[in-house]
Order: structure tokens, then C-alpha cells, then sequence
């Protein structure tokens, strides 16, 4: 069972640090609200897929974006329908008018989700969640900190397959899991009672077990994996931070 | 319904996966009746995923599972669970009442008994497993053999007719095991079908007259404790040993395959004799 949406490949993205991807999301973020206009909203997503796309991860892409849809959606409709400055009727389906002003505000606001969305996505889909916090530790954040992201992450799935082992379990003694909301409910405390009791044993036996391993010794610790940066990963940054300023002399000196 | 002579569970041509095309079962066909029968195989064989098959937890995705003649894809698990008991490995899987008495009531009590009648059941399996005393103590106070037991007594006050053990002796001393096996000998004897996951050999050449051996999904041999553990090839190609006593006679020479000390010691004697 995986957790993370981390896609594996061989492509620039893939091979590039995490800090560098890091700054791309980031900039990505900050750039969306920097371009609150129409164009320059496309081209900065324009701009993020085709970082995806470059990077092979398009199509888990868009299986995200179809999930968002709905939220993007609604903007257009709530907004085209009532937003405040509405004057010029754009579409009228029976007794239901949008508006211009509003549809353009509901664009606005759903290139801005889709934005943020992508930006976020190509640390999420081409950075190994234990590579970045590993990269974010190397840089001074506290090893504990690094652990419980790691352990959240790591917990959850192996919680979902021991609850699926209790219920199981439960099943064989009898306990029926199928059919009306009671007897679901009643089969609720047989199977949380386990993983709950099961879970706490496992934290408790797990921090005894980084303990003995010197977890909390004092003074920096090494790592196992050499980090690489690729010698591309400069150039990418500059680019990265040269499209921030861009957007912000874009943004105050040219009124984009 | 199932005639009298009709093995209680008969699997049919079984194939199962988890995921398309990667079986892990591929096409086991075999009867289990009364008696005592021990799966064996390496980690991987597929032994587990049989026998979540056998109670309706997985459904085979091709052939058929009958159960007291009824196809398993027919009956919940719930249901199921009159006929087939299921002990799981873990322990901790499954118990989380905070009395070891209700702990071993609740399959009784899913299955339709009275509460009285459950806790007699409960009560009659816990004394069999050496645990009087116990019924009023937290499960997880317990240490780890101790709370195995009480998950083999919890299935076994169910009295189904089948009864599923997975890697009993793990994390068990002497005593437990000893327990263990008294309870397969009284099952066997009762008439009752008992399969049991096990590497241990030791316990199935003492307590088990039938033995699968599971290899890469299939049954690599099905037969007497004494004929596998007497084949060494097969028991190689499977990834197993015979139990160390059994190696001993063969390295002696015995003209017969001994499967416990005593069985050995008698052997010697009547050699010199």
C-alpha cells in the first residue's frame, strides 16, 4: 500500500534536489497570487505543465485536477451568479442568468486553485516524501520533526492493513460487518479496539526501538544517502527566481 | 446439503491472486476431513491465503471452495464462522475486550448462544488451555503466549466442526505447546478437522496425521507425517527440514522414519535387541 503520490522516473524534474523543487513550489505559489490577471494566470499554468509534462507526470496529474473540478466549478457558477458587480448577461438556461463580470471572477479564482494545485504537484508527484525530509533535516530542521512527518506518513497505511487483518479476524469469531448502519456500528468497537490498543503498543515499541538505536544522542546526524544536486540544479534555481522577479515587475511595473 | 461420507471442505481447481496476473494460488484441488492435517510450506507459498479461503475471508477467482457442501461465495463470513474457526497469528489482531472471559465469549455469543451457555463454553475452553484463573484479567496484561492462548480458547468455545490454527506455537514455551497439541489430539480424536499453519515440525510430526506441503501456490505433496518428513529431496525442494530427531534416525540408518524421541528411543532399543 503507498500513501504518497510520489510518481518514480528518471526525468530533469526527477534528478533535480529536492530544495530546488522546494523553490519551485513555493515561487509556483507566490507567482499565483502575484498574477491575479487572466494571462498572466495561464501562462504561469501553462508554465507549470510543462514542468509536469517534462517530467512524465501529466496523467497522475490530471487525475487530480478532475477531483478539484468540482471546487473549481462551483466558483464559476457561485460567482457568475452572484457575484456583486454582475451587469452583462453571458449565458441565460431557462430563469438562471450568468453573468460576465462573475464568470471572469470564477475563472480567475479556478486558475488560481489550479495553480497553487500544480505548483504543489511537482514537489508531491516527483519528490520522494523521505528525500525531502531528508533534504529539510540536512539544512538544520529538527531530526524529530523529520520523524514524525515520516512516521505520519508510514502509519496510516499500515494502520489501514492491520484494521483490514482485526476486521478479519472479527469476522471469523462471527462478528457479521454486513448490512444495516447498526449492525456496522455494532461491529465499530471490535475492530477499533485492536488497531487503537495495537497502534499505541506499535508507537511505544517503536520509539523504544529508536531509542536504543541512539535517537536523541546529542550532535548532528549523518545520513545514509549521499545527497546529489545535479549540476543543472543552479541554473534551474536562477531561472526559478528570475521568474519571481519577472512576476514582480510584471506585476508593479507593468500592471500585469 | 453435504452427505455423511462428503469431506466437510473440498476445494476445487482454487486459483486465487491479489493482483492480476500474479497468482498466489494456482489451481489447488484436495478434500480436508477429520483429523488432524498441517500445512507447511515456505513464506510465500500461498498457505495463509488457502486458508482465508476456507472461511469465506478471500473468494476464490477461479474454481470453488465448498464448505459442508455449500460454495463459500454463496455464505458470509459470519456465516461461515459456524462451520470454520479461524485462529489468526497475532493476537493482538483480534482481542480487545477488557476481560479475558468476555474475550472468549464473544464468538459464542455472535454465533446465537445464550450468555450462559457462552460463558460455560468459555470457561470449559479456557480451563483446557491451562487458563483458570485468568477470566478476570485485562488480555493485554497478559504476556504474549498467554494472550495466544486466549484466542485459540475464544475459537475454540465457538465448537465449529472445522477449527483453522495459524502458527500456533509461535512465542509459546514448553508447557504451551504441550497444551496446543493435547487440544489437536482431543479435536482429532473428537472427530473434529483441524489444519494448522505451522514451521514447526517437530509439532506436526507429533500431532498431525496429514501433511500439505504448499510450494510456489500449489501442493507439493500430500501425504503421512511419516512419508514427507521420510523424503529429504522433497522436504529441500520445499524449503523444509525434518525434525532434528527424525534427521538423527535417518543418519543412523533406522529402518524406519521415527517422528518423536519416544518413537526413536524404541527404534534403538529394538535394534540392540
Amino acid at each position: 500500500m503507498r500513501l504518497s503520490l510520489y510518481v518514480p522516473g528518471d526525468t530533469w524534474v526527477h534528478r533535480l534536489d529536492p530544495m530546488t523543487k522546494l523553490l519551485m513550489t513555493v515561487v509556483g505559489i507566490g507567482l499565483t497570487f502575484l498574477l491575479p490577471s487572466l494571462q498572466g494566470g495561464t501562462l504561469l499554468l501553462v508554465l507549470l505543465l510543462a514542468v509536469l509534462g517534462s517530467a512524465g507526470v501529466l496523467h497522475r496529474a490530471a487525475a487530480v485536477y478532475v477531483g478539484v473540478a468540482i471546487v473549481a466549478g462551483t466558483f464559476l457558477v457561485v460567482q457568475g451568479l452572484v457575484y456583486p458587480g454582475n451587469a452583462v448577461p453571458a449565458l441565460t438556461l431557462g430563469p438562471i442568468v450568468f453573468y460576465r463580470e462573475g464568470l471572469l471572477v470564477g475563472l480567475r479564482l479556478a486558475l488560481r486553485l489550479y495553480n497553487i494545485l500544480s505548483a504543489t504537484l511537482i514537489l508531491v508527484l516527483v519528490t520522494h516524501p523521505s528525500d525531502l525530509v531528508e533534504a529539510v533535516v540536512r539544512r538544520g530542521a529538527s531530526p524529530r520533526l523529520g520523524y514524525v512527518i515520516m512516521a505520519v506518513l508510514q502509519v496510516i497505511p499500515t494502520m489501514m492493513a492491520t484494521a483490514s487483518t482485526i476486521m478479519d479476524a472479527q469476522r471469523s469469531r462471527g462478528l457479521e460487518t454486513e448490512g444495516s448502519l447498526w449492525v456496522r456500528l455494532k461491529a465499530f468497537v471490535p475492530v477499533m479496539g485492536p488497531l487503537v490498543t495495537g497502534s499505541l503498543i506499535a508507537t511505544e515499541e517503536r520509539a523504544l526501538a529508536l531509542e536504543v538505536r541512539g535517537f536523541s544522542g546529542e550532535g548532528r546526524p549523518t545520513f545514509l544517502k549521499e545527497e546529489v544536486i545535479p549540476p543543472y540544479a543552479t541554473a534551474a534555481r536562477l531561472v526559478t527566481v528570475a521568474a519571481l522577479a519577472a512576476g514582480i515587475a510584471g506585476r508593479w511595473l507593468l500592471g500585469w | 446439503m453435504m452427505s455423511e461420507r462428503q469431506p466437510i471442505i473440498q476445494a476445487r481447481d482454487v486459483h486465487f491472486h491479489y493482483t492480476p496476473g500474479r497468482p498466489v494460488l494456482k489451481g489447488i484441488t484436495l478434500d480436508l476431513g477429520p483429523g488432524a492435517t498441517a500445512i507447511v510450506g515456505q513464506n510465500g507459498a500461498g498457505k495463509s491465503t488457502f486458508v482465508r479461503l476456507l472461511n469465506g475471508l478471500l473468494k476464490p477467482v477461479e474454481g470453488q471452495v465448498l464448505v459442508a457442501g455449500v460454495d463459500t461465495r454463496q455464505m458470509t463470513v459470519a456465516q461461515l464462522a459456524r462451520t470454520v474457526g479461524l485462529v489468526f497469528q497475532n493476537p493482538s489482531d483480534q482481542l480487545f475486550k477488557s476481560r479475558v472471559l468476555d474475550e472468549v465469549m464473544f464468538g459464542p455469543l455472535n454465533l446465537g448462544f445464550s450468555a450462559q451457555e457462552a460463558r460455560e463454553r468459555a470457561e470449559a475452553a479456557l480451563a483446557e488451555l491451562g487458563l483458570e484463573g485468568l477470566e478476570a484479567r485485562n488480555p493485554y496484561d497478559l504476556g504474549l503466549a498467554e494472550r495466544k492462548l486466549v484466542t485459540v480458547a475464544s475459537v475454540l468455545a465457538m465448537g465449529t466442526p472445522v477449527i483453522i490454527l495459524d502458527e500456533p506455537t509461535i512465542a509459546q514455551d514448553q508447557v504451551g505447546v504441550r497444551q496446543l497439541g493435547a487440544i489437536v489430539d482431543r479435536l482429532a480424536r473428537a472427530g473434529r478437522t483441524v489444519i494448522t499453519i505451522t514451521h514447526d515440525m517437530e509439532f506436526v510430526a507429533r500431532h498431525f496425521q496429514r501433511v500439505l506441503v504448499f510450494q510456489d501456490g500449489r501442493v507439493l505433496a500430500d501425504d503421512t507425517a511419516e512419508a514427507i518428513f521420510a523424503q529429504p529431496e522433497l522436504l529441500a525442494a520445499a524449503g523444509l527440514q525434518a525434525p532434528p530427531i527424525t534427521r538423527l534416525g535417518q543418519a543412523l540408518g533406522l529402518p524406519a522414519t521415527v517422528l518423536t524421541v519416544e518413537a526413536f528411543v524404541e527404534a534403538v532399543r529394538a535394534g540392540e535387541g
